[in-house]
């Protein structure tokens, strides 16, 4: 049989009886499964008799392995001697290495939990779509080369067939009726009773479309196990799968993070094509399909898996591959503890990064000027990493860790890059340019690896993480931020604010962004790391604290650009507790005010605010709100009978139950403010929502709250007394008496 | 991750927690006098926390000082305004 040369974008890898599966989407247009040949190794560190020993134990196992001695880099402890396990039927490799562990827990495991794509990925340097040649003979993969790296700015676009299908209406409110099924241009409503014929039209679509990707809303909570079931029931077969064989099931399950509780649902893949649902996939609203697919090139993870799981796995899996590639031993169990520090070390290197204290009130003029991806550049620049050692000090003087750049730094520097290259790229992109949409997504998905990337460095559980490394980038972060201070004020700029990374700085006439340009050479030239403007503002506005106007708070201001553009931080319309109604009138109020072209032209436009406050009021008041803008969402942080004073989403998650729903901490439960008790009515309750008994009195609290954040400090400004909290000076609130 | 001391901002509640007696037994005005001052440490708390000192108190109390000195020479500055010749 001779060896054809095939090329085509990687589709999906997973273990199969015969090695691994490997699914390829042709550049002929054809969808084609392989298998290929593949050893994944376990690597056993101990006394050479105990690894004597494992090594005779494995042979009369009669498993499928080849053992060999193999010298290995442990970051923490240097070169090792290895005994090298390599499974070689793929699929077995988690039923040995578990028998492993029992016969010897002794030893110590490197490589031993890593997936089979992320080996596949790392052996052969390719990912998820990734353009390749194979060189195939009787439908096995003899060879594999890759034809593009997962830092190419511009991969070629790949033909898939995407089928959508989505329910009528939130199954989780109420049952839906129809699905609604969209493929190319064409779309159908197949009504889900009779259920027979749902599912052979299904059955008929799925063999006359062979979509890539199925695409649903609520499919992994709801649609699959809905279909899957109805299919056990009338004993027939959805081809859901590309190849015969159970879907891969997996159930909701609650853990325990960052001092939050969070919930994952329960999750349903496919095999040789993918399943994504949109309301299970994390950060879908931020940057959709494309983003998901960044997320799987650039961490190398199964785009089913990318879309499900955080940016921090996606961090990890990225390093994973670079220490498969470059002979570094990944600890099955990390067994490093924070070394011991002084008293005064403690008090030194236990701090965050900066946060001020801003200068309340509305500002003119103001540039905001950020370091770019300042954490990961630190990390990258000054080679911080947690196999590297830092001297004493080394942050204060800005120095950077001598020797070959570490794990860390290795992994972030190309995804660093590549970010930057996206922002520039976007920076001189036509606004009409289709591009746009997919650089933004592929920006912000690297925007969210590298946010991660830091919390990862501190973490005990992350394999390479080490909190002594997590505190130096602090420390260099705080140097770097007070330079970037003292560069402006010794220009004679004026620090309103500083937060972490990021300045906003003002001087008299300077209006434009070019007479920024010098400071921001000044503070590269100080620190070594790019700095950026953000924006400079016509205004922004600094909040005060709501319990004490004479406490400022860090991260709660608004403002408005020079090209009219807002900027929201911290106030109502950004929290996600927020009623859509409140949310949609702080906006409004702020485009209004934001069509003043200047601070000095706000007086002019505060009459049409206020009479636009005065309408949201009325419509409030007069039941002209449709219930579903009045909604709350908030999350559930503990069982609900860990509750001693139910708050209102306990009280609406209580009501849920009593209506036999299944409520798990971490899940975000939706509800309606009423009058009298219990004070909520929890939106997916059975039953139609009664809008009279709905609490307008309280909605017109929160109205109130919503509109005063935005128009007092503006009030304050045209009506005077706003610019003298510039100074830094408090008000004084009260008369002091002459005491006796 | 996560901090094993407490930041500024806890350790400025726990001083201020700490003199809930004292505030207590003041007079009223006095008491409002108390707030202001302990509002106006607040402002500093990014530099207290910078600061790393081993007994935050004595850096809250020069944060007070610092914004009670700002206000002198402010009324200072008003003072020189308003005299004869403006000196």
């Amino acid at each position: 049989m001779s060896t054809d040369s095939i090329s085509g974008w990687l589709l999906d890898v997973y273990p199969g009886e015969d090695g691994l599966t490997v699914w390829l989407l042709g550049s002929d247009g054809r969808r084609q499964r392989f298998v290929q040949d593949f050893a994944a190794a376990v690597y056993a560190a101990g006394p050479a008799a105990r690894l004597r020993d494992l090594g005779r134990w494995l042979q009369a196992q009669d498993a499928p392995v080849r053992l060999g001695r193999a010298c290995r880099r442990d970051v923490f402890r240097g070169p090792l001697s290895v005994l090298a396990v390599e499974v070689l039927q793929p699929a077995c490799l988690d039923g040995i290495f578990r028998r492993m562990v029992l016969a010897f827990p002794d030893l110590t495991y490197y490589d031993a939990d890593i997936s089979l794509p992320l080996r596949y990925a790392a052996a052969w340097d390719v990912f998820p779509l990734a353009r390749c040649r194979l060189e195939v003979r009787d439908g096995r993969i003899l060879d594999l080369a890759p034809l593009e790296a997962p830092w190419d700015l511009e991969p070629e676009p790949v033909p898939l067939r995407v089928l959508s299908l989505e329910p009528d209406c939130d199954p989780a409110h109420r049952p839906p009726r129809t699905l609604r099924v969209a493929f190319g241009r064409r779309c159908w409503s197949l009504p889900l009773e009779p259920v027979r014929p749902l599912l052979a039209g299904l059955r008929a679509l799925l063999g006359r479309c062979d979509p890539d990707l199925i695409l649903t809303a609520w499919g992994d909570t709801w649609l699959l196990p809905f279909l899957l079931q109805a299919c056990r029931e009338n004993g027939l077969r959805l081809p859901l799968n590309r190849e015969t064989g159970p879907v891969v099931e997996r159930r909701a399950h609650t853990y325990f993070s960052y001092g939050q509780i969070v919930s994952r649902e329960a999750q349903v893949q496919l095999r040789g094509r993918w399943h994504l649902d949109r309301h299970n996939a994390l950060l879908w609203d931020d940057y959709g399909l494309e983003g998901v697919l960044e997320m799987a090139r650039v961490t190398r993870q199964p785009v089913q898996d990318a879309a499900r799981l955080s940016p921090g796995t996606g961090i990890s899996a990225m390093q994973f591959v670079t220490a498969l590639q470059n002979g570094i031993l990944i600890p099955w169990h990390k067994g490093q503890a924070e070394a011991p520090k002084t008293a005064a070390g403690l008090l030194r290197a236990d701090m965050g990064g900066m946060v001020y204290q801003p200068t309340v009130g509305l500002h003119r003029d103001v540039a905001g000027i950020d370091f770019v991806s300042m954490y990961p550049g630190i990390m990258v620049h000054f080679n911080i990493s947690p196999e590297v050692p830092q001297a004493d000090g080394a942050g204060a003087h800005l120095r950077r860790a001598p020797g070959e750049p570490g794990i860390v730094p290795r992994t972030l520097a190309p995804l660093l890059h590549k970010r930057l290259q996206l922002k520039a790229a976007l920076l001189t992109l036509p606004l009409h340019d289709c591009r746009r949409a997919a650089f933004q997504a592929r920006a912000s998905a690297a925007k969210w690896l590298l946010v991660t990337c830091f919390g990862y460095l501190g973490y005990k559980n992350a394999r390479f993480g080490r909190i002594e490394a997590h505190e130096a980038v602090t420390a260099y972060g705080r140097e770097a931020l007070l330079r970037a201070k003292e560069a402006a004020e010794d220009l004679g700029y004026e620090v309103l604010h500083m937060y972490v990374d990021g300045l906003w700085v003002r001087r008299a006439g300077c209006q434009t962004p070019a007479d920024f340009a010098a400071l921001l050479a000044e503070i590269t030239g100080r620190t070594g790391l790019p700095i950026a403007l953000d924006g400079v503002y016509r205004w922004v506005v600094f909040l005060a604290s709501r319990r004490d106007s004479r406490v400022p708070v860090a991260n709660r201001y608004f403002g408005v650009f020079q090209d009219g553009s807002l900027k929201v931080r911290g106030i109502e319309a950004r929290r996600r507790d927020t009623p859509a109604f409140i949310v949609e009138t702080q906006l409004g109020l702020l485009e209004i005010l934001a069509r003043a072209p200047s601070a000095g032209q706000l007086e002019e436009r505060l009459p049409e605010a206020e009479a636009f406050a005065g309408s949201q009021r009325r419509a409030l008041r007069s039941g002209c709100v449709l219930p579903e803008k009045l909604l709350l969402a908030q999350k559930l942080s503990r069982e609900l009978q860990a509750y001693a004073s139910p708050s209102p989403a306990a009280r609406a998650a209580r009501q849920l139950q009593e209506a036999g729903k299944t409520v798990r901490p971490g899940q975000r439960v939706r509800f309606v403010f009423t009058r009298g008790r219990p004070g909520v009515r929890a939106w997916d309750l059975p039953g139609p929502l009664d809008a009279r008994c709905l609490d307008l009195v309280r909605y017109g609290g929160l109205l109130e709250r919503a509109v005063e954040t935005v128009l007092a400090p503006i009030r304050l400004e045209v009506h005077g007394g706003g610019e003298g909290q510039t100074l830094g000076l408090l008000p004084l609130t009260y008369v002091l008496p002459v005491s006796g | 991750m996560g901090r094993t001391l407490s930041s500024a901002t806890q350790l400025f509640l726990q001083e201020e927690a700490a003199f809930a007696r004292f505030r207590r037994a003041l007079r009223r005005a006095d008491q409002l006098a108390l707030d202001d001052l302990f509002a106006s440490a607040r402002q500093h708390l990014a530099a207290a926390q910078y600061a790393a000192h081993a007994l935050p108190f004595e850096v809250f109390l020069l944060a007070m000082l610092l914004e009670e000195h700002k206000q002198v020479l402010r009324l200072r500055r008003q003072l020189d305004e308003l005299l004869p010749g403006g000196r």
